[in-house]
């Protein structure tokens, strides 16, 4: 008798939870944004996710770079296209988990996100940098990460063009070997040590990370 | 005697020419305002009035000499650096990519058409107006749109280099000239009413994020976000003076009435600056 109340209650539980949960029928996406500095860019996030139609709940703290929103989930947003609009926003995607509203939960890494994008991809990322020797030397870093097909340094706008296998590497780590080879990029900043061993004619003005 | 009389009267000329030496003049804090529940993000005056944007709550605000909020404009997208001309407040909305235009004096009254290429913007971070003339920082795209009273034109694109910008967020046209604060570029450029690069100023001051800019006669006024400061140039870009006193992430700054006020997005508070002789440091 007891057995059978117990079975009864958690039935009737679960009858109550699952349907408020499908009732709700959004999706609540957490994203951790690098790049994210003041206002405007607080702002610019949320402009561009807009053009999903039928977002609600953004919340952005740009002391701490995290942001959420849900979006209803008969409209199945991948963790992809979260990835893709927070980079066409001009910032990077480090962490990102949704909870469906079917109570699956989803977790991924910037990592992770990058290899779900198969494929030769192209980026451009501003990296600091004055001259030829700058040019051979960022080239150099970013040629030398495996997956990296093509890299161009431009030293007037200071733009590089990288094209690489997005299943073997990411932005971010190609960033981070042309930090280490001495130069700023937009999202990670050369070790004082590093940028000290450059030569003076390449000593840039560093860029604010 | 007359000799005493020569001497007193030397002495005395010589005491009153000693008093009427000017000392040099800084700008010191004189008053600080709290902002109850409002992230400034420009300031503009109207009319004698104070017009602020508080970005975070999509409004207007218009606030009396002790920060009390005595009008508020709802329903604003991101309401972004706010400019004043004859009468009309000019707001950039960051989030619809629209300028908005108000009379508050008469509401009901029927502005000119602002006919700026609406289309083409993508975050309008900033407008000024100078008599016909206007300009937007136009944030996504890296440019600056601006019209001369008879056409509109744009220039900059995304970049590091003299004429270029990365993510520009205020201007000010003044007679001769277009000032641009170039936020992550951390620093400002000055350029001609063309669209040709003139000048840079505080890229030597490691900046971080360049945020807010207002020029006065002689001196040029630019807000420090990510480093809580002030940083005030004179038109040649050398630096005069840095203010660090109770500011928290400033947004923006404004002359009015001789006093030099600036906003803080996250501590909420106005600080008025004034100008005071300060002694001479010994050498």
């Amino acid at each position: 008798m007891m057995k059978k109340s117990i079975i009864t209650t958690v039935f009737l539980t679960l009858m109550v939870v699952f349907p408020t949960v499908a009732q709700d029928g959004r999706d609540n996406f957490m994203v951790q944004v690098d790049g994210l500095g003041c206002p405007f860019c607080a702002y610019g996030l949320e402009k561009k996710f807009k053009e999903f139609k039928g977002i609600k709940d953004v919340k952005i703290d740009i002391e701490t770079g995290d942001f959420s929103f849900s979006y209803p989930s008969d409209k199945a947003l991948s963790m992809n296209d979260v990835e893709k609009q927070v980079e066409k926003a001009g910032y990077t995607p480090m962490s990102a988990k949704v909870e469906r509203a079917n109570g699956k939960v989803e977790e991924s890494s910037t990592k992770e996100m990058a290899k779900k994008t198969e494929g030769t991809v192209s980026k451009n990322v501003m990296v600091a940098g004055n001259c030829a020797m700058c040019e051979a030397r960022i080239t150099k870093a970013a040629g030398s990460v495996s997956g990296v097909s093509n890299v161009t340094w431009d030293k007037d706008t200071k733009i590089m063009n990288v094209s690489f296998d997005a299943g073997l590497t990411s932005l971010e780590e190609i960033e981070k070997e042309i930090a280490v080879a001495g130069h700023d990029t937009k999202n990670h900043e050369a070790h004082t040590d590093d940028y000290g061993n450059l030569p003076a004619c390449c000593k840039y003005e560093r860029l604010s990370c | 005697m007359k000799n005493s009389i020569y001497i007193l009267f030397v002495l005395l000329v010589a005491s009153a020419c000693k008093e009427q030496q000017e000392l040099p003049k800084e700008w010191v804090l004189s008053k600080t305002i709290k902002l109850e529940g409002v992230n400034p993000i420009g300031i503009t005056q109207l009319n004698g009035d104070i017009w602020i944007s508080d970005g975070d709550h999509n409004r207007l605000i218009k606030i009396d000499s002790e920060g009390i909020i005595i009008q508020t404009l709802d329903s604003l997208d991101r309401p972004m650096h706010i400019d004043a001309s004859e009468g009309v407040l000019f707001v950039p909305l960051y989030g619809t990519d629209e300028i908005f235009n108000y009379n508050p004096s008469n509401p009901q009254s029927q502005l000119p058409v602002f006919d700026y290429p609406a289309d083409s913007l993508d975050a309008p971070a900033s407008i000024s107006v100078f008599k016909k003339e206007k300009a937007i920082a136009d944030f996504y795209n890296n440019r600056i749109l601006y019209f001369n009273g008879s056409e509109w034109i744009s220039f900059g694109k995304e970049g590091k280099a003299e004429g270029e910008f990365y993510y520009p967020t205020d201007v000010q046209i003044t007679k001769d000239e277009i000032w641009v604060a170039d936020a992550y570029n951390n620093r400002i450029q000055v350029f001609d009413k063309k669209g040709i690069f003139l000048q840079m100023m505080g890229h030597d001051q490691k900046m971080n994020a360049a945020t807010g800019i207002f020029v006065s006669e002689d001196e040029v006024y630019i807000s420090d976000f990510e480093n809580n400061r002030i940083l005030i140039f004179d038109k040649n870009g050398n630096l005069r003076q840095t203010l660090k006193n109770q500011i928290e992430k400033p947004t923006d700054v404004m002359i009015k009435d001789e006093m030099l006020y600036v906003i803080n997005y996250k501590n909420g508070k106005l600080n008025l600056f004034e100008k005071q002789e300060v002694a001479q440091k010994k050498q």
